[in-house]
Parts: C-alpha cells; sequence; structure tokens
C-alpha cells in the first residue's frame, strides 16, 4: 500500500481520475452531479489534482457566467494507469496468500 | 492500457466508471436534435424550391424558375453557413448547456480532442450539398425521376453518415439514422409498399430523414439516461468513501508528514 500514489488514492479524486479518463474534458457542474461531492470539497481536490499535475483547469466565460472545464493530463493519465497496476499486483498479491 | 473502455472489467470493478462515462458522453444527443432541425428545414426548402423549379420549368414560366433556382441555391447556401460558421456552433452549443443545464458538460471525441474535421471530410460535406443540388436539378430538368430521389439521397448520404460516426466516435445510436435511411432507399428500389403517393412525392424523402433521425435521436438520449444512472451508481459505489471510523487519505497523509516527538 506504501507503494500507491496516496494524491489518487483517496475515493473522490479517485472518481474525478477515473471519469477525467473516460472523456475528453467535463466541467464542474458534471462532477459535482455524478461524484456527489459539495461544491467547496471538489474545489478543493481540483486544486490538489491541478497542484499534482495530473488535470488542467481552464477557466472561461460564456457572457458573465463563469465555467470551468477540467481535462486529465497526460501524466495524470499515466499516474492513474499506474495506480490500477499497483492495485491490481497488491490484489493479485493478496488473492494468493489466501 | 488499464483505464482502456474497451477492457472487460468484473462487475464491481471501479475502471467500469471510464466505459459508462464514455458512453454518456457519447449519447447525449440534444445538440444533434438541434442541428437536425435545421437540416430538415433546409432540406425541405431545396425539396420545395426544386418542386417549384420543376413546375416553373414545364409551364414555361421564366421568372418563377429563376426565382426558384435563386431560393434553392440560397437554402442550400444557409445549410453550408449554419454548418461551418462560429454563430450557430455558439448557438447550438448554448441551447444545448440550457437543456442540460444540471448535467454539466462533458465531451468525448475519441483520438480527436481539437474536434475539427479534417478537410476531406469537410470536403465531403461540401460534396453532399453539391450532390443533392446535383440531383434535385436532374429531377428538375426531368433527367431523372422524383422516385429516385430518395435513392439517389441515400447513395451518398449513407456512407458519408457513417464516415461522420466512425470519426467522431459517436454512440451506436448514429449508426441508426445512416443504416435506416440506406434500407428505406433499398426497401423503395425493392418496391416495397412504403412509398408516398406523386401528390407527396417530396415526403418520400422527408419523411425517413424526419422519422429515422427523431429516432436515433430519441434512443440516444434515453440511453443517456441510462449511462449517466449508471455512471452514478458506480461511480459512487464501487469507490466508496471511507469509513468514517477510519483515518482519511489526506488526515493520514498530514500524519504522516508530521514529525512526532519523541
Amino acid at each position: 500500500m506504501d507503494d500507491l500514489d496516496r494524491t489518487i488514492h483517496e475515493p473522490a479524486r479517485l472518481r474525478i481520475l477515473t471519469l477525467l479518463s473516460g472523456v475528453d474534458e467535463a466541467d464542474f457542474s458534471f462532477l459535482l452531479n455524478t461524484v456527489g461531492l459539495t461544491k467547496g470539497n471538489l474545489s478543493s481536490h481540483m486544486d490538489k489534482l491541478e497542484k499534482a499535475g495530473y488535470v488542467t483547469i481552464v477557466k472561461t466565460f460564456n457572457g458573465r457566467i463563469p465555467h470551468t472545464d477540467f481535462r486529465l493530463t497526460p501524466e495524470g493519465r499515466s499516474a492513474l494507469e499506474k495506480y490500477w497496476e499497483e492495485l491490481d499486483a497488491i490484489r493479485a498479491m493478496h488473492d494468493a496468500r489466501e | 492500457m488499464t483505464t482502456s473502455a474497451k477492457n472487460q472489467y468484473q462487475a464491481g470493478d471501479p475502471r467500469q466508471i471510464v466505459r459508462w462515462a464514455r458512453r454518456y458522453a457519447q449519447s447525449r444527443t440534444i445538440s444533434f436534435l438541434v442541428q437536425w432541425v435545421f437540416i430538415v428545414v433546409m432540406v425541405m426548402g431545396i425539396g420545395l424550391a426544386a418542386s417549384l423549379t420543376q413546375a416553373a420549368h414545364q409551364e414555361g414560366k421564366t421568372a418563377t424558375f429563376a426565382l426558384s433556382v435563386i431560393f434553392m441555391f440560397l437554402a442550400a447556401l444557409a445549410l453550408v453557413w449554419f454548418s461551418v460558421s462560429r454563430w450557430s456552433g455558439e448557438l447550438v452549443f448554448s441551447i444545448t448547456n440550457w437543456l442540460y443545464g444540471r448535467e454539466g458538460y462533458v465531451s468525448y471525441s475519441g483520438n480527436h480532442p481539437d474536434k475539427s474535421l479534417p478537410l476531406w471530410l469537410t470536403g465531403l460535406g461540401g460534396g453532399l450539398l453539391a450532390y443533392h443540388l446535383l440531383g434535385a436539378l436532374l429531377i428538375s430538368f426531368n433527367y431523372m425521376h422524383i422516385k429516385y430521389m430518395q435513392p439517389w439521397s441515400a447513395a451518398y448520404m449513407t456512407p458519408y453518415l457513417i464516415l461522420m460516426v466512425v470519426y467522431q466516435r459517436l454512440g451506436f445510436w448514429a449508426w441508426l439514422w445512416p443504416v435506416l435511411y440506406g434500407l428505406h432507399a433499398i426497401a423503395l428500389m425493392l418496391g416495397l409498399p412504403i412509398r408516398f403517393g406523386w401528390e407527396l412525392e417530396l415526403f418520400n424523402i422527408i419523411a425517413p430523414i424526419f422519422t429515422y433521425g427523431l429516432i436515433a435521436i430519441l434512443i440516444g438520449h434515453a440511453y443517456s439516461r441510462y449511462a449517466l444512472w449508471k455512471l452514478k451508481s458506480l461511480t459512487q459505489t464501487t469507490i466508496p468513501e471511507y469509513d468514517e471510523a477510519a483515518p482519511d487519505g489526506d488526515q493520514e497523509e498530514e500524519r504522516a508528514e508530521t514529525p512526532t516527538n519523541g
């Protein structure tokens, strides 16, 4: 478990990254609606993911309404793939022990 | 690629989220509904102009003939303008966002994240227009019987739309339109009793476009409801929150970074 990326291992961030890995981009409302977090929590997780270099945040305006889109970066994609590989390896080891 | 949507994961594997997020993004059909309404209006405009041109030509009414040809080209130009203009793109985007307001925005375009079509496909779009104008003119000047209008249209439209569906990585629903349109053409050529009478001849092309398009879009929309439900359910059940009694990831992380005394 020590090898797992702790930024990704947090459930809300794992949900966000897994969702984003299936699409090109998604906005704040979509993630809020799907992941089931409060606005504050989602913002906080997105900040952490951006600081880790795993997502890019694009802020635009539709008229006067602010619009925020998120994309998984190549670093984020490869970190997520590595995370699943490591988790699969841990599970396989656990199954072998049993 | 471990997170590929093509991989088969067991029930309960969080990586199924990838597949359902993609399916949902591919099935949001409201933007197609808006574009579809415009296309139907333009096709009706071109068809009406073609009928007028034919009637005016037969009756030798030069002024009406000239006006209907001009109207036909204006309708065609409006179709091209709507297809390429930034204004129409923003209009469709705004309407889509308004209708999907509470669900938010998500997109998937496969390997083409810039979303712009390659030049050859845009060229084929222009060809589609020229091909239909040619068909309308052939009918107007009695070089082709009007009963071949839909099969003539399908000979270009079906492969063109299939190319668009493949290129834009749209969901299964998007195949329905071109496939049903092509099958309709085959049925007409085989003489199956699905033809409107001569007084409603235009409906032989308008009805398949209208009906099959609507069927595809509504099936896509219904599927997107299911995909969204499935996505929410998977997202919140396959990756559960930490047990409240257990330390959460962030707290654990912060503790690990805090030096202990003694």
